[in-house]
């Protein structure tokens, strides 16, 4: 009520100064709009990278997850005492528990020459009649890693694997090299490549052993377990906390927040995060050189006019508002291009790259004030040659 | 309006010039008043500290009895509101209609637009002959009918005091005579006092007092042929 009295008791000078002068309206406009756009790639790419490490974790069937003090991220989670894991069935609420292995593994991929070259994957070994993932395509392939020696191969790993993809679907079971012995590849399955690895296998926990030496039974990798059903992960989670009493070499997390644990290890320890917000900045500078440029060509072409209505009456304050105004219209004006065409990219990189890339309501918020920040700092670094204009001029 | 012993001066140091001299000046209220003299004699100079567009460095300016002398911006923005300005050149916004610049003119007193502001824009576009131009941009109208928006810009807050410079100078002879008319016959209508700069020897009918002004100095006054005859020319 109040803000629409304020809006129609005064001229929209600033409106009617950017309408007047289209063609430096629409270069205004074009300006914040590739800032916008530049901006939310920035961001939208940088939270690609962070989903794709925890794609798998979202693949894994568990409310809660037990894992090593020391763990990092799923690529490398340590290991801890499987006693732990008995423990924690013993926990109310406790549907089931089971352990999962993982570790690096290089293996001998297909290469343009016909001697093949060394890549890592991630091997996850899992008991074959228990369903620790989620995707049904992988859970009706489990039964095949029975036999020992047998992988299921990830699709979307990182590299040129159609032959070898082609030669699985034809029902052939293709082999490779995997830490030194012979690895049979007899279904396909689809999580894909994040840091560190190229891609996962997975595996039997007695085909896993077989591949990894060094590794034991009684030292998982990665514990899931399944709350019942009406009780919550978090209220069980702190049970099993409990019950581990003084034992601090597992940590107890819901899903969630081993999802945020891993995410935050890697906006910590990679420059990920760095490279991204020097993209946005330099985004932000983009939007502001060129809204300043446009917003400062308008203030010096109507000097003359503002000397004039100072000399009629009018405040500094009341004339710098116009530039604002101005200011607020262009970054309403780009954003709404910039946000468009950045959800069409958007569209694109999923369908292309397949890489989960999606708007957030928070990113929406973020750069939208991003633009409006950066077109205010723009009109007031324009507005100080109103100051200038002095009514003692006009005569 | 009263000017007393108002001096002024250009500059700083080596090239500091003093261009008013102690001057004394008394315009009462509603007289119509034209000031003349050589190019660079100060006249300008007089309307700009009138008007609170320049501080008064020495002397004392009283308009409708506020003091200027020493005065703040706040006080020479709300003396600027007490005075309508008409420039020698329009100075006209060009992205605004004739309806929307003689609006500014409402909306300069600081109080944003008042909810008439329209039909009082309006009526004085049609007391300056424009009533049929309210919705053109500057470029549509001819040089008198700019200066006639200017004129209704000045005057539809209905300010006591009108300070106008050369007005006529970018006219031709006829509507250069017409413009002056109008505003001598409005200002008279609503008691406004008027000091305006003039070279223009064809309008000197319509003043009450005229001024003779010589490097800084008024050197004679003497009635306007307008004096005589208190009733429009
Ligand atoms: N801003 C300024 N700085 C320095 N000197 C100025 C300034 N404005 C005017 N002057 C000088 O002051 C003197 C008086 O100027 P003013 O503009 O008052 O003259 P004027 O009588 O209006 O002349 P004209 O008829 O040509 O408009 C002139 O000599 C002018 O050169
Ligand atoms: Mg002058």
């Amino acid at each position: 009520m109040q803000i629409r009295d304020l809006v129609r008791r005064r001229t929209p000078l600033g409106w009617k100064q950017l309408v007047h002068s289209k063609g430096r309206m629409a270069i205004a406009t074009a300006g914040v709009a590739f800032a916008v756009l530049l901006i939310f790639m920035q961001l939208g790419f940088m939270n690609m990278l962070f989903e794709s490490a925890v794609m798998i974790h979202r693949q894994l069937n568990a409310d809660i997850v037990l894992v090593s003090s020391t763990s990092r991220d799923f690529a490398s989670p340590g290991t801890f005492p499987r006693s732990r894991l008995l423990q924690a069935v013993g926990v109310p609420g406790v549907a089931d528990a089971e352990a999962l292995y993982v570790t690096p593994r290089d293996w001998i991929k297909q290469s343009e020459t016909n001697r093949g070259e060394r890549a890592q994957m991630l091997m996850i070994g899992v008991r074959p009649d228990f369903a620790a993932f989620r995707d049904p395509e992988i859970a009706a392939q489990l039964p095949l890693l029975v036999e020992t020696g047998t992988a299921l191969f990830d699709r979307k790993t990182r590299g040129n694997f159609i032959p070898f993809r082609q030669a699985i679907e034809r029902g052939e079971r293709p082999q490779t090299e995997l830490g030194g012995r012979t690895v049979t590849l007899v279904g396909t399955m689809q999580i894909g490549s994040s840091f560190g690895s190229e891609g996962v296998l997975i595996v039997s926990d007695q085909t896993f052993f077989e591949f990894a030496l060094n590794r034991v039974p009684s030292a998982p990798s990665v514990g899931l377990v399944n709350v019942a059903p009406d009780h919550d992960a978090a209220g069980v989670a702190a049970a099993i906390r409990a019950r581990f009493g003084t034992y601090d070499d597992t940590m107890v997390m819901t899903m969630e927040d081993f999802i945020e644990h891993s995410k935050g290890r890697m906006r910590r320890d990679s420059a990920i995060s760095f490279v991204f917000t020097f993209g946005t900045i330099i985004g932000m500078i983009v939007g502001v050189v060129i809204v300043l440029e446009i917003l400062s060509a308008d203030v010096h072409d109507h000097l003359a006019e503002y000397a004039t209505f100072k000399a009629m009456g009018f405040s500094n304050r009341a004339l710098l508002g116009v530039v604002f105004e101005q200011s607020l219209i262009l970054s309403v004006a780009g954003f709404v291009p910039g946000l468009l065409v950045s959800l069409g990219l958007y569209a694109v990189v999923r369908s292309a790259l397949t890489m989960p890339i999606a708007m957030t309501v928070e990113r929406l918020v973020l750069v939208f004030g991003l633009a409006v920040t950066m077109c205010a700092l723009s009109g007031a670094l324009a507005m100080r040659r109103v100051r200038k204009a002095d009514p003692a001029d006009v005569f | 309006m009263e000017l007393s012993r108002l001096s002024h001066w250009y500059g700083a140091g080596e090239t500091r010039r003093q261009v008013l001299f102690e001057l004394d000046l008394v315009i009462p209220r509603g007289e119509v008043v034209f000031l003349m003299g050589p190019s660079g004699c100060g006249k300008t100079t007089i309307l700009t500290l009138v008007g609170g567009l320049r501080s008064v460095q020495q002397g004392s300016v009283r308009v409708a009895g506020r003091e200027l002398a020493g005065a703040n911006e706040a006080r020479l923005i709300a003396n600027r509101r007490q005075c309508g300005f008409i420039f020698q050149a329009h100075n006209l916004h060009r992205s605004l209609t004739a309806r929307e610049n003689v609006r500014m003119g409402l909306e300069a007193q600081g109080r944003g637009l008042p909810p008439d502001a329209d039909e009082r824009s309006e009526r004085m576009l049609a007391v300056v002959g424009l009533a049929d131009h309210a919705n053109k941009f500057q470029h549509q109208l001819s040089g008198g009918q700019r200066q006639r928006v200017a004129i209704a810009r000045a005057l539809v807050a209905e300010p006591p005091l009108i300070l106008a410079d050369e007005p006529t100078a970018a006219l031709d002879r006829q509507t250069g005579h017409d413009v002056v008319a109008l505003l001598r016959r409005v200002a008279r209508e609503r008691g406004m006092t008027v000091l305006m700069v003039t070279h223009d020897n064809r309008v000197l009918d319509f003043a009450d007092r005229l001024l003779e002004m010589e490097d800084g100095r008024i050197v004679a006054a003497r009635p306007g042929a307008a004096a005589a005859a208190p009733v429009n020319p």
